[in-house]
């Protein structure tokens, strides 16, 4: 519900900036093979295949924030790497297609994948309740959980933690890893995204930090450009839950859901799945099923 | 035959009529003074022959060809009030030069504009431009500023630049040049040689309507005067005759407040 | 401090540094090249003597300039997508089209006010002296009106292109990669660089030099149009 008022809100924004210049500005559009009325605005994709879509188009543009060691770059180097950066690639070549990163504000990324301006989040994505209403998921492929990260000096005071009642603790905006922190009574400073959280702390602005583990283990501790921080304290067994999963998300209703499935299936059959995370290290967090 | 025919020209800005029932005719050759008090509608008469203001009611006609008629809107096409105002030359109270331009190119710039659209113009574009520069260098010398050509008009006295505007206007050879109290805005010292200029145009048979404060100049230069007071035209005739015997006492009364300065 | 400078580290820094001032200045040069000229055409929207068009113009530039930027870029971007008008051209250049097309209007629009009143406040004797001598609407303009409008409007509008040299950080918002994101790439990580802070605060200098060469060169055209009064 929420959503469709934002829709709306900038709808009529955008229809004021529009009638700036009767508008004939609005240059060069690339023509959208789907133009459904819009009041079937979510279901479109339903009514039309999106596989054929990215297929017509030749290229599968996978929308992404900098997050070690899923999708990063290696010094000197303008590749993405990565756990998912590696499997997304395998994926638009079993597709036929090429592939293109995007970075984008994490905070937009469902705006991103309705405008099509992505056809999909592969970033080590929590399948959390809000990304499964607003997206279509995968199957999980990762799991993990949401990590405490402060200053090494300070590690005393965070030991057996139970709440954060008290704490300044940045959080990437939007991230599980917020509503982690929320639900244990901090007070939360959202910040871009998660590597910025690491800032804070390190900055001595917040006085700890709530990521996932993965990056967590990837980005702190000795031989890091943290080296100074460390983490500890699984928050989904302090909250009673279970571990979180990562999933790929892609427009509601949209068969590249079913086209993943089934690719994913194939990579962990062939043993290629457990090679690419053994690279980065998460032969024991990846999903084996 | 009259070179100017006026008839009934009438003006109101809002409810206010600033101009009623105004006919006059000018000969060829003639020149013209128009006085009066501030508001008495003389610089808006001016104004309407130059179709910068439009009558409401009214003709005018130049050589005996009616140029505006205020019951006749095909007399009221832009396009044709363009060339018809080329009948009229103007000088403006505030002179109005463009400050961007030299002098001689304020004089030319119409002209050149204007030569564009001679068919001509572009076989002998090189000829013709340079025709018009040098007419524009001979009437600026011949206004007292050959040394001055080159010159921005902030770089010229208030008397040097109404001098380059009367020699602009002259530069389009209009039938009847016109003047908005051309002294008005000097400093007392300058207005002689502006007067100068104009007597000699007088002398030289120029046909003009000048609107002035200047009675003695008027009287002295002016073939005709006219005297306006609110909005009508209360006396004219010979320049002399009305300025030293006027016959009507609002006249009268008038030109008493210039006796001292004469 | 040698050392620094000629590390790998500098060097890949600036290299990142580089690539993104390249985005922020299409953003700049894009904006003015289109919204030069569009202002004026808004302008004369905005003085028309055709009521209706008056208003709506009136209305238009008031909404754009009462709203913030940052706003009209995310509307852009996104709201065409989400409700199937049309989608921007994917990857950099379509980003780089929203924001160009977001910039240039709602820089149009200030442009707008400045030449109105650039145009206004010339004299109406100018206009006058062209009429008597029978030049055209459109000679009045470009032979006598512009040139003296430029000379007034030369002062605000520099004002609003150095603002503007700033505002193209704002294109970020829908993660175009100008010189601010790419200083931020270093904190959060990029090519294996993580956890920096002085790549963001170094693109100050870009910033410096640039509004610094972009200032003097409106002063020189402020000095080339001294030449009249």
């Amino acid at each position: 519900m929420n959503k469709k008022l934002l829709s709306l809100a900038l709808a009529g924004a955008l229809g004021l900036s529009l009638t700036a210049c009767g508008g004939g500005t609005t240059s060069q559009p690339s023509t959208n093979p789907s133009t459904q009325p819009s009041d079937a605005q979510e279901s479109a994709a339903q009514t039309e295949s999106d596989l054929q879509y990215v297929k017509d188009k030749g290229t599968l543009v996978v929308g992404i924030t900098y997050f070690e060691p899923m999708d990063y770059k290696a010094e000197g180097s303008d590749e993405w790497i990565g756990f998912d950066a590696d499997m997304a690639k395998e994926f638009a070549e079993s597709l036929g297609v090429s592939v293109e990163f995007q970075e984008i504000t994490w905070d937009y990324k469902v705006e991103e994948l309705n405008s099509k301006a992505i056809d999909c989040v592969w970033n080590g994505m929590t399948l959390t309740d809000e990304v499964l209403s607003a997206m279509g998921t995968s199957n999980p492929y990762c799991t993990n959980y949401q990590v405490l990260v402060y200053s090494s000096d300070k590690a005393a005071d965070f030991e057996g933690l139970t709440s954060l009642e008290g704490l300044n603790v940045a959080v990437e905006s939007g991230s599980a890893g917020e509503d982690a922190a929320v639900a244990l009574g901090a007070t939360t400073v959202p910040v871009q995204s998660q590597a910025n959280t690491l800032m804070e702390v390190a900055a001595g602005t917040s006085d700890a930090a709530v990521i996932d583990v993965l990056m967590a283990a990837a980005m702190t501790g000795e031989g890091t450009s943290y080296a100074d921080l460390s983490y500890s304290l699984n928050l989904n067994d302090a909250q009673g839950l279970e571990s979180e999963e990562y999933g790929v998300g892609f427009r509601q209703g949209s068969d590249l859901v079913d086209a993943f499935n089934s690719f994913w299936a194939d990579e962990v059959a062939s043993g290629s799945a457990l090679e690419i995370a053994t690279t980065y290290g998460l032969q024991d967090a990846v999903i084996l099923e | 035959m009259a070179i100017l025919d006026v008839h009934n020209i009438e003006k109101h800005f809002g409810s206010t009529r600033v101009l009623e029932d105004i006919s006059f005719s000018l000969e060829k050759g003639q020149s013209l003074a128009i006085i009066g008090s501030s508001g008495s509608g003389k610089t808006t008469l001016l104004r309407c022959l130059n179709f910068l203001e439009k009558p409401d009611q009214g003709s005018i006609a130049v050589n005996g060809n009616v140029i505006f008629d205020a019951s006749d809107p095909a007399t009221q096409r832009e396009s044709e009030v363009r060339k018809k105002r080329l009948h009229f030359g103007m000088v403006f109270q505030s002179f109005n030069l463009f400050p961007q331009y030299t002098a001689l190119k304020n004089v030319t710039l119409a002209k050149e504009l204007l030569s564009q659209e001679r068919p001509d113009f572009k076989q002998n574009k090189k000829a013709i431009l340079d025709e018009i520069q040098a007419e524009g260098e001979a009437l600026l010398a011949k206004m007292g500023l050959a040394e001055r050509c080159n010159h921005y008009p902030s770089q010229l006295s208030g008397g040097q630049q109404q001098r380059v505007a009367i020699a602009r206007a002259l530069a389009l050879h209009p039938d009847i040049l016109c003047f908005d109290e051309p002294t008005s805005a000097l400093d007392p010292e300058l207005t002689g040689e502006v007067l100068k200029v104009i007597r000699s145009l007088a002398e030289q048979k120029t046909t003009m309507i000048i609107v002035t404060h200047e009675m003695a100049f008027a009287r002295d230069v002016a073939d005709e005067v006219i005297f306006m007071d609110g909005g009508v035209i209360v006396e004219k005739g010979p320049a002399r005759e009305v300025i030293e015997h006027p016959r009507e006492e609002r006249t009268r009364q008038f030109l008493s407040r210039y006796a001292d300065a004469n | 401090m040698i050392e620094f400078f000629t590390s790998d580290t500098f060097q890949t820094v600036l290299a990142a540094l580089n690539s993104g001032f390249l985005k922020t200045l299409q953003i700049f040069f894009f904006t003015l090249v289109g919204a030069l000229p569009l202002g004026l055409v808004i302008s004369f929207g905005s003085m028309s003597r055709f009521t209706p068009l008056r208003w709506v113009t009136r209305t238009v530039v008031w909404a754009i300039r009462g709203t913030p930027l940052v706003l009209q870029i995310i509307a852009l971007f996104y709201v065409p997508g989400i409700q199937k008008w049309f989608t921007w051209p994917s990857g950099e250049s379509g980003r780089m089209t929203a924001v160009c097309v977001a910039f240039i209007i709602n820089y149009a629009c200030y442009f707008s006010e400045i030449y109105r009143g650039g145009i206004q406040g010339v004299p109406k004797g100018q206009q006058e002296a062209g009429q008597v001598l029978g030049m055209t609407k459109s000679q009045i303009f470009f032979h006598i009106t512009l040139l003296q409008m430029i000379k007034r409007i030369v002062p605000p509008m520099s004002n609003e292109i150095i603002t503007l040299v700033k505002d193209t950080s704002l294109a970020r918002v829908i993660a175009l990669q100008e010189v601010i994101w790419m200083g931020e790439s270093f904190m959060k990580g990029n090519s294996g660089i993580s956890g920096l802070v002085w790549p963001l605060f170094f693109t100050a200098v870009y910033y410096l030099v640039f509004s610094g060469i972009v200032t003097m060169l409106l002063g020189k055209l402020e000095r080339k149009l001294a030449f009249f009064q």
